[in-house]
């Protein structure tokens, strides 16, 4: 039989009728950190470069709390960008944080979310390793009847769990795959202050919420840093005539530009005709509009400084908040280039009496994914991520108070925070 | 179980668990404060936080004012993607009495979510409810509704009550 002579193949186009590639097109706009390329948002090979560059890179993670693994043998099960991890406590006390991957076959090694166990163990070799990563066993690694087993020169120690770096501050557990990188604290700088502040005690966690949003992370990331946003978009306390642009307000970063915090004092507000004209422009302004009920707004200015709003985000992952008596970390989890997973976690002190606790839980009506005062964040993540498109063309606009790192200063009416993450985030990137 | 007391009320109970869906799904929310006593309590937790015996519920209205107040801010303050549901309710069971009076009453949800804008629509939350029904005034209404939504995550947010 013959061999059938294949088809011959249509002739290649000239490579002059390819129109050639945009030499533009993954270049940042020349204005720096003041502009964010909307690419930057959507564009998987970049999604790919953030979880090796930052979530994999030099920076600190937060992972959950030490109250959430009390016990030795306790373990927390969550990610570092698309990495599973496990936050577990050994027989000493000591805090781990390992990739939750089987070092023989890469499989999930713990499946619940919170447990106790004496080893981490795979079910599908029964490879079993300590609490610190180690591996201890592999079955049959001798073989069985002088067949099968393990080379010779297997070396156990070579085959633990990838391990991370662990530190802590205040009972929030952080950690990174960089092993130079500097001390939490040290990492944290002048941020630090403003998480001993509310953290300050032992604490106690009320509940999770999660929240999935159908955005790209940094929609998120970018959103606890832009105080510029907080009285228009929310229009809550506005509406029902609560609060006021014109509050006293701070914003503290740190030295490296990663991290932020700002604060609000209730009952300091100043009359202002621009918050007036500015309100009315706003919404439909009613003053007339009260809440029936305002128990739930009830607050006790705990930490004696009457600040009545803290919100602090560290890069590039972490918020802590202290709204009214409401206190939560929040974890932000990438889920590919277009999802994140926001997870809340409330709290509050171990030595809460009932009234304190039932004033915590009240206020959870006012943040999280139904939370009446900031509902909107998501909303607006998920609206922008379908109004970047594809990406391809156009770039943020980032210069409210200025156009430098330092513009803007304390104010909230500005982006300084933004600017300072997109330099930060182009620095990790090299873009 | 009491197989008599749920074929006595069951039509009752229907009846105020649909008008509830019906009325959200319809856009009456306004509608559902009245379904619920004055002094009557809301609650929307997740199976998550229930089955750790945590606390935490991410709606909790402890009375028929501050489910007015939320579903105002809701109509008034809160933006969000325009979007309406479809609530799918099941398993309707009587399942007691308390020494007041009331019945306790369980049921499945599974609530669809429209986005208008895009057209989508999505499967939302599903779980159980867990309502305490008062018979004793001139229409049946909620001493108590908790719903227990079974996902651990919330698809973006909840402004409209479930």
């Amino acid at each position: 039989m013959q061999t059938p002579v294949p088809p011959a193949l249509p002739p290649r186009a000239a490579p002059s009728t390819v129109p050639p590639p945009d030499a533009n097109a993954r270049r940042w706009p020349e204005e720096g950190y003041r502009r964010a390329p909307y690419w930057v948002y959507t564009d998987p090979q970049i999604y790919a470069l953030e979880q090796k560059r930052i979530f994999r890179g030099r920076a600190w993670h937060y992972v959950g709390l030490e109250v959430e693994i009390p016990d030795p043998g306790s373990y927390k099960t969550t990610f570092i960008g698309d990495t599973p991890v496990v936050l577990a406590r050994s027989e000493d006390g000591g805090l781990h944080v390992v990739v939750n991957r089987c070092a023989h076959r890469g499989n999930l090694i713990c499946r619940e979310p919170f447990g106790t166990a004496s080893r981490l163990y795979c079910v599908y070799h029964a490879w079993s390793y300590t609490l610190s990563g180690d591996l201890s066993h592999a079955a049959f690694s001798q073989g069985l009847r002088g067949e099968g087993g393990l080379p010779a020169d297997f070396d156990k120690s070579q085959h633990g769990l990838i391990k991370l770096r662990v530190d802590t501050l205040c009972g929030l557990v952080f950690a990174s795959f960089s092993h130079d990188i500097e001390p939490l604290a040290d990492w944290l700088g002048e941020v630090t202050p403003g998480i001993r502040r509310v953290l300050n005690r032992r604490l106690r966690v009320l509940g999770y919420d999660t929240q999935r949003i159908h955005a790209n992370w940094k929609t998120y990331h970018e959103n606890p840093r832009d105080s510029y946003h907080a009285n228009i978009l929310h229009t809550f306390y506005g509406t029902f005539g609560l609060s006021r642009q014109s509050q006293e307000s701070a914003m503290t970063i740190d030295g490296s530009g990663r991290h932020v915090y700002f604060f609000t004092k209730a009952g300091t507000e100043k009359k202002s005709t621009d918050y007036d004209s500015t309100a009315s422009q706003l919404r439909s302004h009613n003053d007339q509009m009260k809440l029936e009920d305002p128990s739930i707004l009830r607050w006790s200015d705990e930490f004696g400084d009457g600040i009545s709003v803290q919100i602090l985000n560290t890069y590039p992952s972490f918020v802590l908040h202290q709204i009214a008596n409401s206190l939560a970390t929040r974890q932000l989890i990438p889920r590919g280039v277009g999802q994140c997973d926001l997870v809340w976690t409330y709290l509050g002190f171990a030595d809460d009496d009932e009234a304190t606790t039932r004033t915590r839980l009240n206020q959870t009506n006012l943040a999280g994914s139904a939370g009446l005062v900031s509902v909107e964040d998501a909303a607006v993540c998920e609206m922008m991520q379908r109004a970047f498109a594809d990406g391809e063309e156009g770039a943020s606009f980032i210069e409210m108070g200025g156009k430098t790192l330092e513009s803007g200063g304390s104010s909230k009416l500005s982006e300084r925070a933004i600017r300072n993450f997109w330099n930060v985030y182009r620095q990790d990137m090299g873009l | 179980m009491d197989i008599a007391l749920h074929r006595t009320h069951f039509d009752t109970v229907s009846w105020l668990i649909a008008e509830w869906a019906h009325a959200i799904d319809d856009d009456r929310i306004e509608r559902i404060a009245e379904l619920m006593r004055e002094d009557g309590r809301y609650t929307v937790r997740s199976r998550f936080n229930a089955d750790r015996g945590l606390p935490l519920a991410i709606i909790d209205t402890h009375n028929a004012a501050q489910l007015r107040d939320r579903i105002r801010s809701m109509r008034v303050a809160n933006i969000y993607q325009p979007q309406h549901y479809r609530h799918v309710v099941s398993a309707v069971q009587v399942t007691g009495q308390t020494e007041t009076g009331l019945l306790e009453v369980r049921s499945s949800f599974a609530v669809f979510r429209t986005l208008v804008s895009t057209g989508d629509t999505m499967f939302f939350s599903g779980g159980r409810c867990d309502d305490r029904v008062d018979l004793s005034g001139p229409q049946p209404r909620f001493a108590s509704r908790l719903m227990t939504f079974d996902s651990r995550a919330v698809e973006t947010l909840m402004i409209i009550p479930i």
